[in-house]
């Protein structure tokens, strides 16, 4: 019952939240100088620049613009892009998602999981040279931003040596083809993750090595081998699962600079793109469902913390 | 038991130290403060050292680096464009022919001037709303709350974006854009503290004896919200600098200054026959946020109260 209550209240609230999102959205799209046919009807005559004005609704007053995107909104239908004819939010995200999702993925299940075998390491040996070097590496990773490891990888590996290509996506078999396009990449947006986990590992693990409970354990004469595998490694997950969805919203979104850099046609590039057309219904409709993506992990993520660690219980939302 | 080392104490020895009865109570060590003890901790890491000598260093060329080279940085000179670097150029020429040494302090110092507004911004903002929240609590607590859990919502850099569009791609724009969402984080640690804080057994002792609310914030509450502060200007900075080159590689943040990400997206462009034009920029960025991350990982261990 609790937990229903709490569920219920929740989704009042990222209800509200995506309303005040895609209001703020609107106005800040309307508040932008220009606007998405300004470039193209300067050729034209008046009397066919007002027509396309109209079809677009764009002839409107503001408010009356804004309720009819509203009630789109509420019907799921964003409108159809004003720079690619006949292109809806739909069929551009059906189109360019797998896209981003694919690199996303990879990226991900690279980073976390040398991230997790270097966080086990370093907590493991702590205070041994593993230990400073995995320290150091998460520290210097951390601090390359991706677009520059991506440049560099570029200008190396496919570059001068000529291994990779040096921009493109796969085309056909958009899930398993073309790996080679794919390699970069995905080194170039795993460095981030291979950082941030390895770290949140290490410290999550050294908290649970100072419990008392692995003392017990110990004392109960398991090897140390024994203690850190049953253990240690299955409490100091909590932080990690908690942590996940977060990445998996995060690289659904995709990587934006990464995309730019190696020319590929996902929905990050595709996004600033629409940004700096103001092709309107594309970035309201875009913005919507990353947000709308966005709160429900956050909403998972809260779930996940009362499911993965008993001593969190849910108490009528107070916090 | 009797070993060679064993003797008879002289009576001397034996006999009993004088002492008064309040030596029992001296402290024979002198007492620090919490950052005297942070302080010692930091200067004992070499890695917080280094850190610090290696930020020492940039801030030197930050400030004095254009000078020192003497070279143009704005105007166009066509017969030295694209020189490598050589004992002239120290970082070689970009292709309008101006000193990319100079141009890559100058944009470093842009960058960083940015990065240190932007944080200035998030700690007030955030300190500013995370106090009144604390110290409202109640109704005022939970609406505020409230705003800023959907404010956290927004997906930033897509908000970024789109108010960059709006204001327009100069500094002024970029520093309203890259800050309209990053204060939450800041606001809700702020309240987190102060709330433990208020609950703690010594500010209740505080107030027990009759100290003013003045004398609790300013004695108690302050100090021991500033470790986090410090904290949160560590890592906000290297992601400040992240977001300004981030954003002006992809042509939507500054443009018609000199920036370290706008020095980034010239140089991709000749990368593959002037790599140097890439390369220098990207260096000093690294090493900056470098050195903000050494830094900020050994004050978090310092001011580790449980530490000390």
């Amino acid at each position: 019952m609790n937990m229903l209550k709490y569920t219920l209240k929740r989704l009042v609230v990222m209800i509200l939240t995506l309303f005040i999102i895609a209001t703020a959205t609107f106005f800040l799209l309307a508040a932008t100088p220009g606007d998405a046919l300004s470039a193209r009807v300067e050729k034209l005559p008046d009397n066919v620049a007002e027509r396309l004005y109209a079809k677009y609704g764009l002839d409107k007053p503001i408010m009356e613009r804004y309720v009819v995107t509203m009630k789109g909104l509420l019907k799921g239908d964003f409108g159809e892009s004003i720079i690619y004819q006949g292109q809806t939010v739909q069929s551009i995200i059906a189109e360019k998602g797998p896209i981003s999702a694919r690199l996303g993925i990879q990226q991900m299940l690279l980073g976390v999981t040398v991230g997790l075998l270097l966080g086990i390491l370093a907590a493991v040996k702590k205070g041994t040279i593993w230990d400073y070097l995995v320290v150091f590496l998460s520290i210097l990773l951390i601090s390359v931003p991706n677009l520059v490891f991506a440049l560099l990888l570029q200008a190396f590996f496919a570059g001068n040596l000529g291994w990779f290509p040096v921009i493109g996506w796969p085309s056909e078999n958009i899930w398993f083809g073309g790996w080679k396009y794919t390699v970069l990449p995905t080194l170039a947006g795993c460095f981030s993750y291979i950082a941030s986990y390895a770290r949140l590992l290490k410290a999550s693990m050294l908290d649970v090595m100072n419990q008392d409970y692995i003392l017990t354990a110990e004392s109960k004469g398991l090897s140390r081998k024994e203690v850190v595998l049953h253990h240690v490694i299955r409490n100091s997950f909590i932080p990690i699962v908690t942590q996940l969805p977060m990445s998996v919203a995060m690289c659904i979104t995709g990587s934006f600079f990464i995309e730019s850099v190696f020319s590929i046609p996902g929905l990050g590039l595709y996004y600033v793109n629409a940004v700096a057309a103001q092709d309107v219904p594309i970035v309201m409709g875009e913005t919507v469902i990353l947000a709308a993506l966005y709160i429900i992990v956050v909403f998972i993520t809260d779930i996940l913390y009362t499911v993965v660690d008993p001593r969190i219980r849910i108490s009528g939302g107070k916090r | 038991m009797a070993t060679a080392k064993t003797r008879i104490l002289t009576p001397q020895e034996a006999a009993p130290v004088e002492r008064s009865r309040f030596d029992a109570e001296k402290i024979n060590r002198p007492t620090i403060t919490f950052w005297q003890g942070a302080w010692y901790k930091l200067r004992k890491n070499p890695i917080a050292i280094s850190a610090m000598i290696l930020l020492a260093i940039l801030l030197f060329f930050i400030l004095f680096g254009p000078a020192l080279s003497g070279e143009n940085y704005i105007d166009i000179d066509a017969k030295v464009k694209n020189l490598a670097p050589n004992s002239t150029y120290w970082f070689g020429t970009d292709t309008m022919g101006r000193d990319l040494f100079s141009r890559v302090w100058i944009g470093a110092r842009l960058s960083l001037i940015i990065a240190l507004v932007c944080s200035a911004i998030q700690l007030i903002v955030g300190c500013a709303y995370g106090g009144i929240m604390a110290y409202s609590g109640g109704i005022v607590d939970n609406v505020m709350m409230r705003i800023l859990e959907i404010v956290n919502s927004f997906p930033s850099l897509l908000i970024t974006l789109l108010v960059m569009m709006v204001v327009g791609k100069n500094v002024g724009g970029l520093l309203i854009a890259m800050c309209i969402t990053s204060w939450c984080g800041t606001a809700r640690q702020v309240r987190g503290q102060l709330m433990q804080l208020r609950e703690s057994e010594y500010v209740q002792a505080a107030q027990m004896i009759g100290a003013s609310p003045m004398r609790i914030i300013t004695k108690h509450l302050l100090p021991n919200t500033i470790s986090i502060l410090i904290l949160n200007l560590c890592s906000s900075i290297p992601s400040y600098i992240f977001t300004e080159a981030s954003l002006s590689f992809l042509g939507m943040g500054l443009s018609d200054v000199i920036s370290l990400g706008v020095l980034i997206s010239e140089g991709k462009s000749k990368m593959s026959f002037y790599p140097w034009q890439l390369l220098f920029p990207a260096v000093v960025l690294c090493l900056t946020v470098l050195a903000f991350n050494l830094l900020g990982d050994a004050l978090r261990d310092a001011l580790d109260p449980r530490t000390h």
